[in-house]
């Protein structure tokens, strides 16, 4: 029996999980949540995730029921991810861990996300599309690592929309995203946006520059609603992302794609990506908000695995890391 | 800059005990500055207190370092409040 604890905070989620084989006991989590047309500091945001994160820690023992001398191991966020955010939250886990005198853990976000994703789904081999606010990755596994077979070559999908919904002041409560979603639901007209996939990888800030540059006009004109644009947004470079995806594939020969990340909670995102899995006779994994947005059971989870492999951070060599690739993390827990 | 026109920034920060000295250390020192930043600091623990020393270019550099540090050091100190006191060695 293996009892990990998990902090992340690379971004405005700040989020405390525990799990145990497998069976997650807790996974509470804040979000810091800006005005709308305003983005997220990395100053702000790792204040406000120093202002909450005991509370979190401790609705996370309180909820598992577990008390700090039966945990195993102290999992958090080395990388990649916002310095200031990532700093804080690693001060506290290493703290802990030292109070505690249990072994530390650096784990890699997008690591993170991949195994959780894989444990609630029960994907075997998937391909992985990572998409969020911060990354936008297709990646498949061979010969212990996570490869990237395509990726943003400016900005995440997520970023797009996160900057498109502050151009038209949309809510960022829950989140930006999810805001998009349910208007482009009510969108009606397809605006033709520029559509910019190159090779395995994609761009979006292009996308966004153009989009960003057309909004006012056009609905001052009245050529077409908010939502016609938000429709349009997501019709673009969800099917992009689909695309690279199919590629990648093809290449690998694989059955399975796993959507993770926070844009992988979006349904018209899962729809376009099932239909593709249809025509090729594939699987599609995906999972809802509790799993697909940051959280602490996801650090867990991968710190699960790469303790029960052997591994351990020493103090000394757990500093964070605002770049930290999928692929330079050896996977010592699978074959 | 020469070294000894460097602009040097001392803080001691007196513990209850050598273990929490030891913890604060060891969870503020991995983070290295900014290479190129234009400041540098170096903790040690003697005792029950945690020595900070800075050497920096500009006061407005060691002035954010300083801050930074000082919200870090708060956050320790009040996880060892409410997480603490150290557990004893396990059997």
């Amino acid at each position: 029996m293996t009892i990990v604890l998990g902090f992340e905070g690379s971004a405005n989620k700040i989020g405390v999980g525990i799990v145990q084989d497998g069976k997650v006991l807790s996974n509470p989590r804040r979000t810091y949540i800006t005005p709308p047309g305003q983005g997220f500091l990395p100053g702000d945001t790792a204040r406000h995730h120093r202002s909450c994160i005991l509370d979190v820690l401790k609705e996370a023992l309180e909820e598992a029921n577990i008390q700090p001398k039966e945990i195993d191991c102290v999992a958090y966020t080395k990388g990649p991810g916002m310095g200031a955010p990532l700093l804080s939250v690693a001060i506290v886990a290493r703290t802990v861990a030292q109070l505690w005198k249990k072994p530390l853990l650096g784990v890699n976000h997008c690591i993170g996300h991949i195994e959780m994703g894989r444990l609630i789904t029960g994907a075997l081999n998937p391909t992985v599309l990572y998409v969020s606010g911060g990354n936008t990755q297709v990646i498949a596994y061979s010969e212990r690592r996570y490869r990237i077979f395509g990726e943003t070559i400016d900005i995440a999908v997520g970023n797009c929309l996160d900057r498109f919904a502050r151009v038209l002041k949309i809510s960022n409560d829950p989140s930006p995203g999810y805001n998009i979603e349910q208007m482009a639901k009510k969108g009606k007209k397809f605006v033709e946006l520029p559509y910019t996939v190159k090779g395995m990888d994609v761009s979006f800030s292009g996308i966004l520059s153009y989009i960003e540059d057309v909004t006012h006009k056009m609905l001052s004109s009245g050529d077409c609603t908010p939502e016609d644009l938000c429709f349009s947004l997501q019709e673009t470079l969800f099917a992009m992302l689909v695309e690279i995806t199919e590629r990648a594939m093809a290449h690998c020969g694989s059955q399975e794609v796993l959507i993770v990340g926070g844009v992988g909670c979006n349904i018209r995102l899962q729809e376009m990506m099932a239909t593709m899995c249809k025509e090729r006779s594939a699987k599609l994994f995906a999972t809802d908000e509790t799993f697909c947005i940051d959280n602490g059971a996801m650090i867990a989870q991968a710190g699960w695995e790469m303790f029960r492999s052997g591994q351990a951070t020493a103090l000394q060599d757990s500093w964070i890391t605002q770049r930290y690739r999928t692929d330079e993390v050896e996977v010592t827990w699978r074959d | 800059m020469a070294a000894e026109d460097a602009l040097q920034f001392q803080l001691h920060v007196p513990f209850p005990c050598a273990r929490d000295a030891q913890i604060a250390h060891n969870s503020l020192s991995p983070d290295a500055e900014p290479r190129k930043g234009g400041v540098s600091k170096t903790l040690s623990v003697t005792d029950n207190v945690l020595h900070v020393h800075w050497r920096a270019d500009e006061a407005r550099i060691l002035r954010v370092s300083v801050s930074s540090f000082l919200e870090h050091l708060s956050l320790v100190v009040q996880t060892m409040d409410r997480f603490g006191p150290a557990l004893p060695d396990p059997s």
